[in-house]
């Protein structure tokens, strides 16, 4: 037990703790005059991703390794019957209602398929076909299956995390490159399995302008809070366009705008060097991991996180279209936030079994 | 498992690429922030603070309008209106759909309210139902944070409780038009568009104030930041005696005409009557594209006010005016006297006087009494249209009162010689001079003009302009140099008009409760020609073909004080059909004045 916990990564904890504090503070700005037992809901969130999250870095890195097939297996198997037996929610049908807990298969796939890739290419050669066609296969199947829910942002964030495993497994660029150009042809398909709404949303955010009433609204909205906070912000529950609800959905996906609203540049700047923190030092466990599946799980973890932080944050900025995406460990809702805790959880336990590899750290205590 | 070292370099490798990657994706988010928050953040700081705050006017009430006693001619009633601010409201046709049944609109109204809303700016409240009561309003009123963007405000409406006794001279209101929003007013403001409501428009309309108001997404008011109030438009008490103005709209009936009195030495107008009225209580309460037709398509044109926009022949009481002028100018007739023997014979044409057997012998005095034509055409003769002209503009005739109520017709004079149509001029031809003298030919004047001369008359010859409001200090415009007992001597001939058997109203004014002097006329009505007699029974009640009937004057004959006009349009006979009128007047005012 103390041995697990004296080699955890302080790195890691420091950030996520530095996290934690600016998510309480900002989530309960965003529903202070509102809602307020969703910031209560929050905090208990954040007290079973802890138990949770101490719970995982004890997990042996070889049992997940056998939970790759399963999880990737079950993950399909559950987006496959969301079109026949799916809710339907907002004009998508995305969810699956196991009685007890409703939840999303698209959300479940994305780590499914890092833990499947990652396990598939942690004993494989890269550059070989295939190697290089088996694990597309992999993705574009649920790819698939996500865009017709329709769910146009998690297709495109498991997209892009595919690319990063494939970058990161050490196939050659122009491996990567002709995975990339076919992606036009991707988009093509794309494009004509949108619903108009989704198309909307595209043309939207490329001319957020032409309809200031409809879909561009929300966008506008975020960035004149964003803007109107200046460097050093309204103050804290100071910020106007969340209070008078300006914003939508300002604690979950638009939360970064009462961030940015209430604590200016200088709080955004903040956040953003501890996601820079953060990933960082994930990436640096990953390139001293002692195996390499560990390397390639925590790399595709890492990646997650950067891609969820850079679309939300651009979404709300204005320089992204609208997908609904969280922003890590800030934005409010229990699954994201135990999800995430325990792929971060993944993460420590590679940093953990990899102890001695990885610079910056103390020698091991006596004890260990 | 690493086996291979190549492979575990190129990872190392492959790695340095992420931290740069994401080191490249970190600072595009700042330097989108730094965009946002440092180089655009005074204008995204301006676009807040317009979205956080709301302006609201506060419509200032309007000054009201009393008599000379303090009765109400034009008031404000509470009311409460209906406005809505189109950008706060999401679903628009279900909210009309939800109000029509609600406030139980017409498909009319409801046409005209959407076209309102489509022609109007969508952040500003805009006018849906105005002038409701509260039992109304009430259902909605209690139910209103429902309905984000819509708000009830509780006002006043105009009321003019005379209704058409005074509807010419006071007025309307009606909505700010385009060009008014130019002019800076809002779109829900009511402006004055006619009378003294728009004479008056500056004063009474009272100064705007304004609310700031800190709102939310949904319009919804959370708090009020700053208030001005907004301050009343100025109370104004006209010099009329709307009592007075009753009576006579009284007598007059049904028939139209326009009546006029006003004070002889202060100019203050008591009563400004013309019929028929209009009730003007109907702009207010959104007067149908209907009713405006048939008002202005009606014969009796009731948009007309006959006391000032209309200009009439004046008859015989032009022989005022023919009079003066001749004992200005000396003319042998002035001091002499003639014979009337029911005509005069000018070449081949005979000029009729209207008593077919003559006056017999006739001086000045005996002339205005009587009123014998023939006396006239022999002075208009010698006197010649220059003189006659120059004459009446000296009392006032050929130019606008100046009475604040615009438009105001000026009237006619002949000028000094005839324009023809080939566009040479010539001498007036004797027949014309003659004429004229009686107030026939081309001269047109209106009441105003009248009752002013006979102010002039009775208080020595001052020009006054008239003016509505009590207490404002008179102002001459010039003063008519008459010897003094050639104006005795007129007045003379005015009194024994209404008080001397053979006087032209004598039967009629005799009795009044103050001794009167007037001069009566009976215009002939242009068309009418001596053939046409026999389709005079054709309508009763008002016969186009009868002459208009003037009567003018001053009483009390001793000490005067007001003067009058009176015309009523196809009344017949002067004294019968406007001598009436003076004497229930003058029984008003002379009751009025004991009760003092």
């Amino acid at each position: 037990m103390i041995f697990v916990i004296q080699r955890m990564d302080k790195t890691i904890i420091l950030s996520l703790l530095g996290l934690l504090t600016l998510s309480l503070f900002v989530l309960y700005a965003a529903v202070h005059d509102g809602d307020i037992a969703v910031f209560q809901k929050q905090v208990i969130f954040w007290c079973l991703g802890f138990i949770g999250f101490i719970g995982i870095c004890f997990v042996p890195l070889r049992l997940m390794g056998l939970l790759a097939w399963p999880a990737y297996i079950i993950a399909l198997l559950s987006l496959a019957l969301v079109p026949l037996i799916g809710d339907v929610h907002m004009g998508a049908r995305r969810w699956l209602d196991l009685g007890v807990v409703a939840f999303q298969p698209s959300e479940m796939m994305k780590w499914a398929l890092m833990l499947m890739l990652a396990h598939w290419f942690a004993s494989r050669e890269p550059n070989t076909w295939p190697n290089f066609l088996i694990p597309l296969l992999m993705v574009m199947l649920p790819a698939a299956l996500i865009v017709i829910q329709p769910d146009l942002g998690t297709t495109l964030v498991l997209l892009f995390a595919a690319i990063a495993m494939l970058i990161a497994s050490g196939f050659a660029w122009r491996w990567i490159f002709a995975a990339i150009a076919a992606s036009p042809l991707v988009l093509y398909i794309l494009w004509h399995n949108m619903h108009g709404y989704q198309k909307q949303r595209v043309l939207t955010f490329l001319d957020p302008q032409s309809d200031p009433l409809g879909a561009g609204y929300h966008v506008i909205q975020s960035s004149i809070a964003i803007g109107s906070g200046g460097f050093w912000g309204k103050g804290y529950l100071q910020g106007t366009q969340g209070r008078l609800h300006f914003l939508p959905e300002q604690h979950t996906d638009f939360i970064f705008a009462i961030l940015a609203e209430e604590g200016g540049l200088i709080t955004v700047t903040v956040l953003l060097v501890l996601y820079g923190i953060l990933i960082s030092r994930m990436l640096t466990i990953a390139a001293h991991a002692h195996s390499r599946f560990g390397a390639l799980l925590t790399t595709g973890i890492a990646s997650i996180f950067m891609l969820y932080a850079f679309v939300n944050i651009g979404m709300v900025s204005g320089i992204l279209p609208v997908v609904g995406v969280p922003l890590p460990f800030i934005s409010y809702g229990g699954s994201a936030l135990l999800t995430m805790l325990g792929a971060l959880a993944i993460v420590m336990r590679v940093a953990i079994e990899s102890r001695g590899n990885i610079p910056w750290q103390r020698p091991s205590s006596p004890l260990s | 498992m690493f086996s291979q070292l190549n492979i575990r370099h190129r990872f190392e490798g492959r790695m340095w690429f992420f931290q740069v990657s994401m080191f490249v994706l970190l600072l595009i988010l700042l330097l989108r922030m730094v965009h946002l928050q440092l180089l655009q953040h005074d204008g995204l700081m301006l676009q807040a603070e317009n979205n956080r705050l709301n302006i609201v006017p506060i419509l200032p009430t309007r000054g009201t309008i009393t008599d000379r006693f303090g009765i109400g001619l034009a008031v404000n009633h509470i009311s409460y209106r209906l406005t809505m601010i189109p950008e706060r409201i999401e679903n628009m046709d279900a909210l009309i759909t939800q109000l029509t049944s609600m406030m139980q609109w017409t498909p009319k109204q409801v046409k005209r309210i959407k076209k309102r809303i489509k022609r109007s700016r969508k952040d500003r409240p805009v006018l849906l139902h105005d002038k409701l009561t509260w039992k109304q309003i009430a259902p909605l009123s209690a139910r209103l944070h429902r309905f984000p963007g819509l708000n009830v405000q509780a006002g006043t409406h105009r009321f003019y409780p005379y209704k058409e006794l005074t509807s010419h001279l006071i007025g309307y209101l009606s909505l700010a038009r385009n060009t008014d929003l130019e002019r800076g007013f809002l779109r829900n403001e009511y402006i004055g568009r006619s009378g003294l409501e728009r004479s008056f428009e500056k004063r009474l309309h009272g100064t705007l104030g304004s609310q700031q108001e800190e709102v939310d997404a949904h319009g919804r008011r959370i708090a009020v930041l700053h208030q001005t109030p907004s301050s009343m438009g100025e109370d104004i008490r006209l010099s009329l005696n709307v009592e007075l103005q009753k009576v006579a709209a009284k007598v007059m009936g049904k028939r139209t005409g326009a009546v006029v009195v006003m004070d002889i030495h202060s100019g203050e107008v008591l009563t400004l009557l013309s019929t028929p009225g209009i009730d003007t209580n109907q702009f207010t309460l959104g007067l149908e594209q209907k009713q405006w037709q048939a008002w202005l398509n009606d014969d009796q044109r009731p948009l007309l006010n006959r006391t000032t926009q209309a200009a009439y022949p004046p008859a015989s009481t032009w022989k005022l005016v023919a009079s003066f002028a001749g004992l200005r100018q000396n003319v042998p007739l002035a001091n002499g006297s003639t014979q009337c023997k029911g005509f005069i014979q000018l070449a081949d044409r005979k000029m009729r006087c209207w008593k077919r057997r003559g006056h017999q012998k006739v001086n000045m005095h005996n002339a205005i009494m009587h009123s014998c034509d023939v006396y006239f055409y022999e002075l208009g003769d010698q006197l010649g249209m220059q003189h006659l002209s120059d004459e009446a503009k000296l009392w006032g005739f050929g130019e606008a009162t100046g009475v604040p109520l615009p438009p105001e017709s000026r009237g006619h004079l002949a000028s000094d010689m005839q324009h023809l149509q080939n566009g040479r001029e010539r001498h007036w031809s004797r027949g014309q001079n003659m004429i004229t003298a009686i107030g026939q030919g081309q001269t047109t004047v209106t009441p105003l003009q009248m009752a002013r001369f006979a102010a002039a008359i009775a208080n020595g010859g001052d020009i006054l302009r008239p003016h509505l409001e009590i207490g404002k200090a008179p102002e001459i415009i010039r003063h008519v140099d008459v010897k003094p007992e050639y104006l005795k001597r007129i007045q003379k001939s005015m009194y024994d008009v209404a008080n001397k058997i053979g006087g032209t109203a004598f039967y009629r004014l005799r009795h009044a409760a103050w001794k009167i002097a007037g001069k009566t006329g009976t215009a002939q009505v242009i068309s009418m020609s001596q053939d046409d007699d026999d389709k005079k029974d054709k309508a009763p009640e008002i016969d186009k073909h009868k002459d208009h009937a003037w009567f003018m004057g001053y009483a009390p004959y001793k000490n005067p004080k007001v003067a009058f006009a009176i015309i009523v349009e196809h009344g017949g006979h002067g004294g019968s059909a406007a001598g009436p009128i003076a004497k229930a007047m003058v029984k008003l005012l002379a009751a009025q004045e004991k009760k003092q």
